[in-house]
């Protein structure tokens, strides 16, 4: 086995021109056997002479200067900070000393960098614990070596290794050479969480500082040397053709270069347009609007809100749906129930409105190519560019820029193929901008879901819980078999309530339409979480039980049972006071579990207002507890927005709100005090960006049901006027 | 030929009177601090300070800009040690960030016109300026900080 | 919604009201004249006037229709905030009016409402005063009835402080003109512009009369 580390061979994959490292250096990363999901630790000296495409998430140069890989996207959720505060625990280097760079798209050495499902953490954060002690041993045996002393006398700290007695030290970059040469450890011990002096502290987001003074870089602000700007005028329904344009117009405006006809990739279809190019972003958006084009639409429906919600509840009330989860006997329950609650929930499409409109560069050289923008799922879109443009994976460099929010949108791969297409097209670098209106109106969208909730109470327990949904399936878009129920049909739903309600039944009522969906931050929970917990309380109510101990009695698992505690402290459930109404939700979603309760009360105008929202949130091992606060709070107010301010509605196949005129935001008037409290347990890691979002809207829905007796059952709705 | 002071920098751009500022800073002089949100004065990432005043640069024409002070989120501060900046740090009120340039923007000229702005005036002040990400009420415990900051001389 | 009742007493000449009590009541109305007052600029009732309460009510009714279309009225609302949009809801910013009527800190009128128009649907209108009426001079129409609108337009300290003069200048200015240059999608005022100075100056010029509640 070699025993060097190949500065100029790892430089080739593009490791050291974007970490700006010096000399030789040490890195370590994993390798991802094809077979298992367990990733390897290796050295790069091991990777390259076993011919391995080596992920390097850690790089320490002879200067001792140390870089850290995030290989998830940073769109606020906090991996650029989180990452690295992993990798410097059991490193043992100060994170003020490190440099963090993003990676490039590449899944064979990063594993998965789909940003999504809450699972940068989750996902990665043992190989990350594994790699980064297993770093520091190699640099402690590599110091022992050069000493001559057993590696137990030694140990790190602050990026260096110190022997306990001599108190003699190397700083790291004085033994990578060596550490370099040496293998990774097999049995690595891991430091325990009490031992902890990074992780589960609330350290500054690193990022901070950058997003304070206009230095961080977002995908709109990437510049090239050369590059021109674009703008697209596509057709805002997707499967649309063009039957003709005119850009006569267009062409007059000044700064305005060329016109093109272009198509990308969504899903299975191509969407057309006409793109401008220009020396300026206003330039190609002023042509896009002088020109003149004539589409094609008659080969598919244009549906109206009106419509798909008629559908919906007629599927509901005339068919059973494809069984997802059944136990015991529902439907002969509820066919000899006295009585039942039969009712139907609501939910409305939603638009992503990441405050950064979706954009892409891309430089398209010869048989090269190289995109930077605001991107969720680097790996992927390196993926499908080189099987859409037909061009090897390694000539497709996928950059990731901070993103302006993603939540869900920007995993999405038409904004790059376009950019790809149209700076190939033109030989030229390009970004290509989309405006509000192109992000707000064109999807894909999160799709509404309509749920029939049917359910029986006898004795003060459930002893029938049927829920049939309406909805698009996202898994359909890709041509997902439509004989199987939406795998994500009960995601929000708690699943200790299924070991705890014998008669049971979870069906998805197929249901389509032509309009483009995708994933919104939790996606289904999004929505089923307010159908399922907004049920429970009914039940609840129904059985006469107060709708807190009613789910203490039904989750019976000892983390639920904890959180529930915790619930009831903060938030003083059992100190309620009249003219008060208290709701509260749990749910599940991505591996972690959520509890609020929300506190309303009228104001002097008789209007309902919130005035508490207390979260508790279960996320197993966790890094950063002021992190998780921020998610929390924001998708608080995430959801806020979903549930009381905007909704997407289509007239004739068009969405109709283009803007934040008619799609408004909550704003920093529409904010209620938040108090947020994390579980301290030894569990695995679960999912912290988006948790938080599902369990909102059925508490505050409850909380309104307990101080108005009115029960919200379709959204959004008017909280002033409830 | 149109000059502009941006950042107490001099700027010769040869551009249409009618572009919006907005794009003369990001695309012609090349200061990408300040953000496109909507185009149409809606959101408030395109926050700049036009002689002192927090005006929106998307719809603001740039020949509007000519004679008078512009100051981007660039030229807040030299150190970026304003203490709405340094506040902002402190309480780690950026998620995606992307909002923030135009709310330190927006909440520059409150803290300047009101060294002590209470709940209300900061509603007032930064209901404009939204932020999707949601970090509204660190945004309004910022904004007390900074003002603590400067009432205290730090 | 709060109203303005200051109606000064002393505005109305009980002789007029009587008179006119008189004639109106055949044709159901109640009318109530009164004069502006006299102010340093000029007098008001100069021998020009023609009185004649019956036109000039029915001017007014023209006038009223057009002060309460949301082209007028939504920079003259009863709070302090600006409304906006042909249904006149509460401006989405939470702006307000603020001491002079020009906004507040970070959100003011002149930082969005451009000297002109901003091209496109839903862009800010613009024009070089925008601004709602100062703290201390609110000239609120918003529910007003046609009676109180009127009656507060012909009093000097609550229009501004404006004799017959400057009145009959207002319909002329800047901002009131932007009335009917609002931009793209927004409905202009149910009369044109100089269908609105007519129906005005005949108001005037025909004693200011207010219609009855």
């Amino acid at each position: 086995m070699s025993q060097t580390t190949d500065v100029k061979q790892i430089s080739r994959r593009n490791f050291l021109r974007v970490s700006g490292l010096t000399g030789t250096a040490l890195f370590l990363g994993f390798y991802f056997p094809a077979s298992g999901k367990e990733g390897k630790v290796v050295a790069g000296a091991d990777a390259n002479e076993l011919g391995i495409e080596m992920n390097s998430w850690i790089l320490i140069d002879t200067n001792g200067k140390v870089t850290i890989v995030d290989h998830r996207a940073e769109m606020g959720q906090g991996s650029f900070q989180s990452v690295p505060q992993i990798v410097a625990e059991e490193l043992e280097v100060d994170l003020k000393d490190v440099n963090v760079i993003f990676a490039q798209g590449n899944q064979a050495k990063y594993g998965s960098q789909i940003t999504g499902g809450s699972s940068t953490i989750r996902g990665s954060y043992k190989n990350l614990l594994n790699l980064s002690a297993s770093a520091r041993e190699m640099l402690i045996a590599a110091a022992a070596a050069k000493w001559g002393v057993p590696k137990s006398e030694c140990y790190a700290r602050s990026g260096q290794v110190f022997h306990k007695s001599s108190k003699k030290k190397f700083h790291y970059g004085e033994l990578v050479v060596a550490a370099s040469k040496l293998e990774a450890p097999k049995d690595i011990v891991l430091k325990k969480p009490s031992d902890y002096k990074l992780i589960r502290k609330p350290l500054h987001r690193r990022d901070s500082p950058l997003k304070t003074n206009g230095e961080a870089v977002f995908g709109l602000d990437k510049r090239l040397p050369g590059m021109v700007f674009a703008a697209v005028e596509r057709n805002p329904r997707l499967r649309g053709t063009i039957k003709s344009y005119d850009d006569t117009e267009a062409r007059k405006v000044p700064g305005v270069k060329q016109v093109i006809k272009v198509k990308m990739k969504v899903f299975q279809s191509y969407r057309e347009g006409v793109a401008v190019i220009a020396n300026s972003t206003w330039a190609a958006m002023q042509g896009k609007k002088a020109l003149k084009v004539e589409w094609d639409d008659s080969s598919f429906e244009h549906l109206s809100s009106d419509e798909i919600y008629s559908r919906m509840k007629e599927a509901l009330n005339t068919k059973e749906g494809l069984s997802f989860k059944s136990q015991g006997d529902v439907n002969s329950v509820i066919q000899q129930a006295q009585n039942k609650i039969d009712v139907i929930y609501e939910t409305p499409y939603q638009a992503h409105y990441c405050m950064e409109p979706l954009n892409c560069v891309a430089n398209y050289q010869k048989d090269k190519l190289e995109v930077w923008g605001p991107i969720q799922a680097p790996d992927w879109v390196q993926d499908f560019l080189s099987k859409e443009m037909g061009l090897a994976k390694e000539n497709v460099i996928i950059n990731m820029t901070f993103l302006g929010g993603g939540f869900g949108r920007k995993a999405f791969l038409d904004y790059p193929h376009e950019a790809a297409v149209i700076s190939k097209e033109i030989g030229a670098p390009v970004q290509v901008v989309w405006t509000r209106e192109d992000d707000a109106t064109q999807g894909p969208f999160r799709p509404g879901v309509s749920y029939r909730c049917e359910g029986v109470i006898e004795n003060g327990e459930i002893s029938a819980f049927k829920v049939k949904l309406a909805g698009q399936n996202i898994g359909h878009m890709d041509g997902g078999g439509k004989d199987k129920p939406n795998d994500s049909a009960s995601e929000g739903f708690v699943k200790h309530y299924f070991d705890s309600i014998k008669n049971l039944s979870i069906q998805d009522v197929p249901f389509e339409t032509p309009i483009p969906i995708m994933w919104w931050r939790s996606v289904y929970a999004s929505t089923n979480g307010f159908a399922f917990e907004s049920f429970v309380d009914e039940l609840a109510i129904q059985a006469g039980k107060d709708p807190l101990e009613f789910r203490r009695q039904y989750l019976k698992d000892e983390r639920c049972q904890l959180l529930i505690d915790k619930m009831e402290e903060i938030s003083g459930w059992k100190n309620r006071k009249k003219n008060e109404g208290f709701g509260v939700a749990i749910t599940e979603c991505f591996a972690s579990t959520v509890g609020q309760v929300v506190k309303v009360s009228k104001d002097v105008d008789g209007k309902v207002k919130i005035d508490q929202v207390w979260a508790v949130m279960d996320c197993g091992w966790y890094v950063n507890p002021d992190i998780i606060r921020a998610q929390v709070e924001g998708s608080i107010i995430m959801a806020l927005g979903a549930a009381t301010i905007h909704e997407v509605t289509f007239k004739d196949g068009l969405a109709e709100q283009k803007n934040f005129y008619a799609y408004q935001m909550p704003r920093i008037t529409d904010a209620p005090p938040i108090e947020i409290h994390i579980m301290e347990n030894s569990a695995d890691a679960g999912g912290v960006g988006e948790p938080g979002l599902p369990p909102f809207t059925p508490a505050l829905t409850n909380a309104i049901f307990d101080l108005t007796g009115k029960r919200i059952r379709k959204l959004p709705f008017n909280l002033a006027s409830v | 030929m149109i000059t502009l002071n941006v950042n107490q920098k001099s700027y010769k751009v040869d551009v249409d009177p009618n572009m919006p500022l907005l794009w003369v800073i990001r695309d012609v002089i090349g200061l990408t601090g300040t953000k496109y949100g909507c185009g149409v004065a809606q959101c408030g990432a395109c926050v700049v300070h036009l002689d002192g005043e927090a005006v929106r640069s998307c719809v603001t024409k740039v020949s509007r800009a000519e004679g008078k002070k512009i100051v981007t989120i660039e030229g807040l501060s030299q150190h970026n040690d304003h203490p709405l900046q340094r506040a902002w740090q402190e309480i780690d009120v950026p998620q995606c960030g992307y909002c923030h340039s135009g709310q330190l923007m927006s909440a520059a000229v409150l803290l300047r016109e009101n060294p002590n702005p209470t709940d209300k005036d900061i509603d007032a002040a930064m209901a404009g300026n939204i932020c999707r990400c949601g970090t509204y009420l660190r945004i309004r415990k910022a904004i007390h900080l900074a003002a603590e900051m400067q009432r205290k001389g730090k | 919604m709060k109203q303005h009742s200051a109606m000064k007493p002393t505005n109305f000449p009980l002789k007029t009201i009587t008179v006119m009590a008189i004639i109106l009541s055949v044709i159901g109305i109640m009318t109530t004249a009164f004069k502006a007052r006299v102010s340093p600029g000029g007098n008001p009732e100069s021998s020009k006037m023609k009185r004649d309460s019956l036109a000039s009510v029915q001017a007014f009714m023209d006038v009223y229709k057009v002060l309460m279309s949301p082209r007028c009225m939504n920079c003259h609302p009863a709070g302090e905030a600006p409304l906006q949009g042909d249904d006149s809801h509460i401006h989405i910013m939470n702006v307000q009016r603020g001491k002079d009527g020009t906004g507040l800190y970070s959100a003011k009128c002149s930082n969005c409402h451009q000297p002109t128009n901003v091209p496109g649907e839903h862009t800010p209108p613009g024009n070089p005063k925008w601004q709602l009426p100062p703290g201390d001079m609110k000239m609120v129409f918003q529910g007003k009835t046609a009676r109180q609108l009127a009656m507060q337009i012909m009093d000097y300290n609550q229009n501004g402080h404006k004799n017959k003069e400057q009145l009959l200048e207002h319909a002329h200015d800047t901002l009131v003109k932007a009335a009917w240059n609002m931009g793209e999608g927004r409905t202009p005022p149910p009369l044109t512009h100089e269908e609105f100075v007519a129906a005005w100056n005949k108001w005037i010029e025909t004693g200011g009369y207010a219609p009855a509640e």
